[in-house]
């Protein structure tokens, strides 16, 4: 019985973690550079109803995919213009990101609600999915983003702390003055890393629409975008503890509806809330330790805590 | 490309010398201009919504009273951001605390439901402020006590708030006439705030009138609100000054917090008499934009929040004429915050 | 100075417009409203109300249809409907259960327009009630169930853990029992009627835990219907049998509602200035609900169990007939005691053999 409900949490998690670990990721790589993105909600829905519309249209899940990347890259670089460019104050931006997303969302996938697509194709793996434990559920049996996942946290750990380029991200995120004092160019860094976390979190928003459920509502994404800006803090804004992060939240997520499925006496809605309340307790276990991980530039209005 | 940009500039240069309100009237014409754009992309007419809007709103009693009362909540959500941001704090958890105003209100008026309306409105209202407050001051003090920065705390607590009401609504409160349905048993004719002649506009706007009026009247007129400002201004050299920090933080972010479960508490003992989910379509959320909006400028917040009032009904007319989904209308109200966003001058002058 | 006179006479002329007085056009027969809680085109509830106010245009000639999607159960809806009179609704279908208590503030208002509510149970003098006999119509598709596995595990996924889900479940796994002794129905609650990423993971996880046939009573059956074809599961559809083409593999069967005629009926009887509320209850008998086509790998004698079954809740079988024992062992209907169509939303256990938590 606990083998059968640890194996249908993992795998749970392992589904519902993947997108969480792409948003993280690119909020990540947003934050390091100075900035925050509160509208991370709406990139996800754009990315969901873009890939959806892409999807049904061309009969593609890979297109559909790319797509929410770019539609993501490109709203990003809207957010850019204005907190980089305009120098604007990023929380209502974010904000107003987040309405902007919602509403363009809406209005793209209007068409499109009620389509039927293929979704994206899954891979299994040749023998460890047909492994006792395994055999039956949906582990090793994955769509490419699930297998991309934890290769993209790697590659996004590399970028940001073995490259020049990287380095050159967080030293903007710190200061931006001494950034630009050592010869970089803060503003170019930063509209880099925000390009790249609208693609990370297009494909976050993607996997939801065109993978997990295969199709499109208005408001689907639930506050994953709200949850991935904690996770960024949970994970020290660090893109391989990112990982960790991810499945213990798709973890929480899964386990309600595991342990509900196993006839277990919880309130759900208590249950429900875990992932919050979760998030919130690790915030404040570790919340002193934390503050020093945090870029020193991070929004400036945005981190009271000194 | 940098012919747009130019015209962009020119454009800017011609609002800045404009008089305020003008400046925000043209703010307003260019976002319905570019949202008009939108519209005519997606295959609508924008003029008959905008006409349909108008006719609607304005030439109708009724839907010029519900525009009030949308008015009611978004007047709190947006002194429970001003309020706070006032000494430098982001309230973005408007929604919660509404919640938790509405549900410690409901708790009220299901255990004193015998009461008399002058004995138990009052506690309601009472305990709506005290819920909201509670809500706001766990995060400022986690704030205070520089464990969590509030923004974060604040927006995730959010989602806590609706599902304890969904477990109370499903569980121990669940009405037995409906136990078909998640909702609480009605509130007795004691629990109900009052309407005005034959609309919804309830006694909610007078709480909120209050609470912009006493927000006005703190930051502006009292040496609370000149110290406010010095805190907002620079943390450091206010707790040099000898001002308790922490309590400050606390205090008036449970102030802040109260004031959206006023809105809470209106919304269940006014517009639904009784506790049930989904009491609130984002008004933290649209209070938090109004109030950043107004810059804190209390005249400011009572415009803005006219304005979304307005758009809201768009929204309607877009989802019943047009056959857009209503969500369409959230482009609207981002093309605006864009516009204002960028353009810096605005927000410095309003200050 | 040249830009400012762009943008004035642009406001200008907007604004005139905008007051311009309507164009005139053709008067409707009728003109009817209705909302929905979601959207239209999800194979499920909304669906089947879309499918019927459809079959009621085409009906009656002249019938205009001014509808809002994605209205939510709360005071909003009081707005479009508020909106929608304006418009020059005389009927108007709030066709969600939570669109009730607001539905019935704008018939108050209005005491010249009717309305019909779907799912509840108010009454008034302009504003009357109507719902398919969902319930007892379960049993036969849990034989469909109860055959068809081979696991003994059956899934059903609820949105919200109201007394007439609670009911349809029941039915569900009596009529299961009735032919398989051994079967199980597990019950896993979303708290949504429509939240696609916890019905997908709620799918999954029922599947993980070793169910081969999942349902459910959600606004909508396609997301479950497609992760249980992708895993290689079987499915039984609820609200539209139009979710069958989702599963060309694993379709059981399904059981939807057919609302055309009664909303025919009732616009007719607007017209006619006949309308009369009332508390209607209709089952497949009289056409308002219809049990979907068998899919491929039902095998006949299976076939003939339900529709034998269905025939005889036509002739007055009510599966809710004491004595029935909840699944922790206490009788909650006594021997010759029988539960009607009025108690359906009373629910709050499961019986025996359901696995689950009904509070």
């Amino acid at each position: 019985m606990i083998g059968v409900l640890l194996r249908g949490v993992l795998a749970g998690s392992i589904l519902s973690g993947t997108l969480l670990l792409y948003a993280t990721l690119g909020e990540v790589i947003v934050e390091r550079s100075g900035i925050v993105n509160l509208g991370l909600e709406g990139i996800l829905l754009i990315g969901a109803s873009v890939a959806f519309a892409i999807a049904s249209v061309t009969g593609s899940a890979y297109l559909g995919v790319l797509a929410a990347a770019a539609a993501g890259g490109i709203a990003m670089l809207l957010f850019g213009y204005l907190v980089v460019g305009r120098r604007a104050n990023q929380l209502a931006t974010g904000l107003a990101m987040m309405f902007f997303g919602m509403g363009v969302s809406a209005l793209v996938g209007k068409s499109f609600v009620g389509g039927v697509i293929a979704g994206l194709p899954k891979y299994r793996v040749p023998w460890l999915s047909y492994l006792p434990w395994v055999k039956g559920s949906t582990l090793f049996n994955w769509d490419i983003l699930v297998y991309l996942a934890i290769p993209v946290a790697v590659l996004a750990w590399w970028l940001l702390f073995r490259t020049r380029w990287g380095l050159g991200v967080r030293a903007v995120g710190e200061s931006p003055t001494a950034a630009f004092a050592a010869g970089r160019r803060p503003e170019l860094l930063q509209y880099q890393a925000l390009f790249l976390g609208g693609l990370l979190g297009g494909v976050a928003g993607a996997h939801l629409s065109v993978s997990l459920t295969m199709t499109w509502n208005e408001g689907m994404t639930s506050g994953r975008g709200f949850i991935a800006i904690a996770l960024v803090i949970f994970s020290k804004w660090h893109p391989l503890r990112a990982i960790v992060g991810a499945i213990v939240f798709g973890g929480a997520e899964a386990l309600q509806l595991q342990l509900q499925a196993q006839g277990a006496q919880v309130s759900p809605f208590l249950l429900d809330m875990l992932p919050y309340i979760l998030t919130l307790a690790v915030l404040i276990a570790w919340g002193g330790a934390r503050r020093s991980a945090a870029p020193a530039g991070l929004g400036r209005t945005f981190y009271g805590t000194e | 490309m940098s012919a747009g940009l130019s015209a962009a500039a020119s454009v800017r240069r011609v609002i800045s010398r404009a008089p305020l309100f003008l400046r925000y009237l043209f703010i307003i014409a260019l976002a319905l201009g570019i949202f008009a754009l939108i519209l005519v992309a997606a295959g609508k007419d924008p003029f008959k919504a905008y006409a349909d809007t108008f006719a609607y709103t304005f030439g109708n009693v009724y839907g010029f009273s519900e525009l009030i009362v949308r008015m009611i909540p978004l007047l709190l959500t947006a002194v429970a951001v001003a309020f706070p941001a006032r000494i430098g704090m982001i309230n973005v958890g408007g929604e919660g605390q509404l919640y938790m105003g509405a549900w410690l209100a409901s708790g009220g008026a299901l255990a004193l439901s015998g009461f008399p309306a002058w004995a138990l409105l009052p506690l309601m209202t009472l305990l709506g402020f005290i819920g909201g407050a509670v809500w706001a001051a766990i995060p400022g003090i986690l704030r205070a006590k520089k464990v969590v920065n509030e923004t974060i705390a604040t927006l995730l607590l959010n989602y806590v708030a609706p599902m304890i009401i969904s477990y109370f609504v499903f569980g121990p409160w669940r009405g037995v006439e409906s136990s078909s349905y998640p909702q609480s048993p009605a509130f007795s004719d004691g629990a109900r705030l009052p309407s005005f002649f034959n609309t919804r506009i309830h006694v909610g706007l007078l709480f909120a009138l209050v609470s912009l009026l006493a927000y006005w009247a703190i930051v502006e007129k009292t040496r609370w609100g000149v110290q406010m400002r010095a805190i907002g201004g620079n943390p450091e050299a206010a707790e040099r000054l000898g001002i308790p920090l922490v309590l400050y933080m606390v205090i008036v972010m449970a102030i802040g917090g109260g004031v959206a479960g006023l809105a809470g508490m209106g919304e269940v003992s006014a517009i639904q008499g009784r506790l049930r989910q989904g009491l609130s379509p984002g008004y933290g959320f649209t209070g938090f934009l109004i109030a950043w909006l107004a810059g804190g400028n209390p005249l400011g917040i009572l415009l803005m929040t006219f304005l979304f009032a307005v758009i809201t009904s768009v929204g309607d007319i877009l989802q019943i004429t047009q056959g857009l989904p209503y969500s369409v209308v959230n482009i609207l109200m981002a093309v605006i915050l864009f516009v204002v966003l960028g353009r810096r001058s605005v927000r410095r002058a309003s200050r | 100075m040249k830009t400012l006179k762009c943008i004035a006479v642009t406001v200008l002329l907007a604004a005139c417009i905008a007051v311009a007085p309507a164009i005139a056009q053709d008067k409707p027969t009728l003109i009817v409203g209705a909302i929905y809680v979601g959207s239209v085109n999800d194979f499920g509830y909304n669906r089947s109300m879309k499918d019927g106010l459809e079959e009621m245009k085409k009906n009656i000639p002249g019938l205009k249809l001014i509808e809002a999607e994605n209205v939510p159960e709360t005071a909003e809806s009081e707005r479009v409907m508020e909106n929608m009179v304006q418009q020059g609704a005389k009927l108007i279908f709030p066709t969600s259960f939570g669109h009730m208590d607001f539905a019935l503030n704008v018939a108050k208002r209005h005491p010249d327009v009717f309305f019909y509510h779907p799912g509840g149970y108010k009454v008034a003098p302009n504003f009357g009630n109507f719902f398919g006999n969902t319930q007892t119509a379960w049993y036969p598709i849990g034989i469909a169930a109860g055959k068809m596995t081979k696991s003994n595990k059956v899934g059903f996924i609820v949105g919200q853990p109201i007394g007439y889900a609670l009911g349809n479940v029941n039915a569900f796994e009596m009529g299961a029992r009735s032919v398989n002794p051994k079967v199980q129905t597990i019950v896993v609650v979303v708290n949504s009627w429509s939240d696609k990423s916890k019905e997908a993971a709620a799918a999954n996880a029922l599947l993980d835990q070793g169910c081969d046939i999942l349902t459910m009573h959600v606004d909508s059956p396609a997301t479950i219907i497609q992760t249980a074809e992708a895993r290689g599961a079987m499915s039984i559809g609820f609200q539209s049998i139009e979710s069958r083409k989702l599963a060309p593999k694993g379709w059981i069967t399904g059981l939807g509602f057919t609302w055309g005629k009664f909303m025919t009926q009732t616009a007719q009887s607007v017209i006619n200035g006949t309308f009369k509320p009332g508390f209607v209850r209709q089952g497949i008998a009289e056409g308002m609900m219809a049990v979907a086509p068998f899919g491929p790998s039902v095998p006949a004698d299976t076939q003939k169990l339900v529709n034998d079954s269905v025939a005889s809740l036509d002739k007055g079988f009510n599966p809710f007939t004491g004595p029935i024992m909840d699944n922790k062992g206490v009788v909650r209907i006594a021997k010759g005691e029988s539960w009607g169509g009025d108690k359906m939303g009373d629910f709050d256990w499961f019986v025996e053999g359901v696995i689950g938590q009904a509070k």
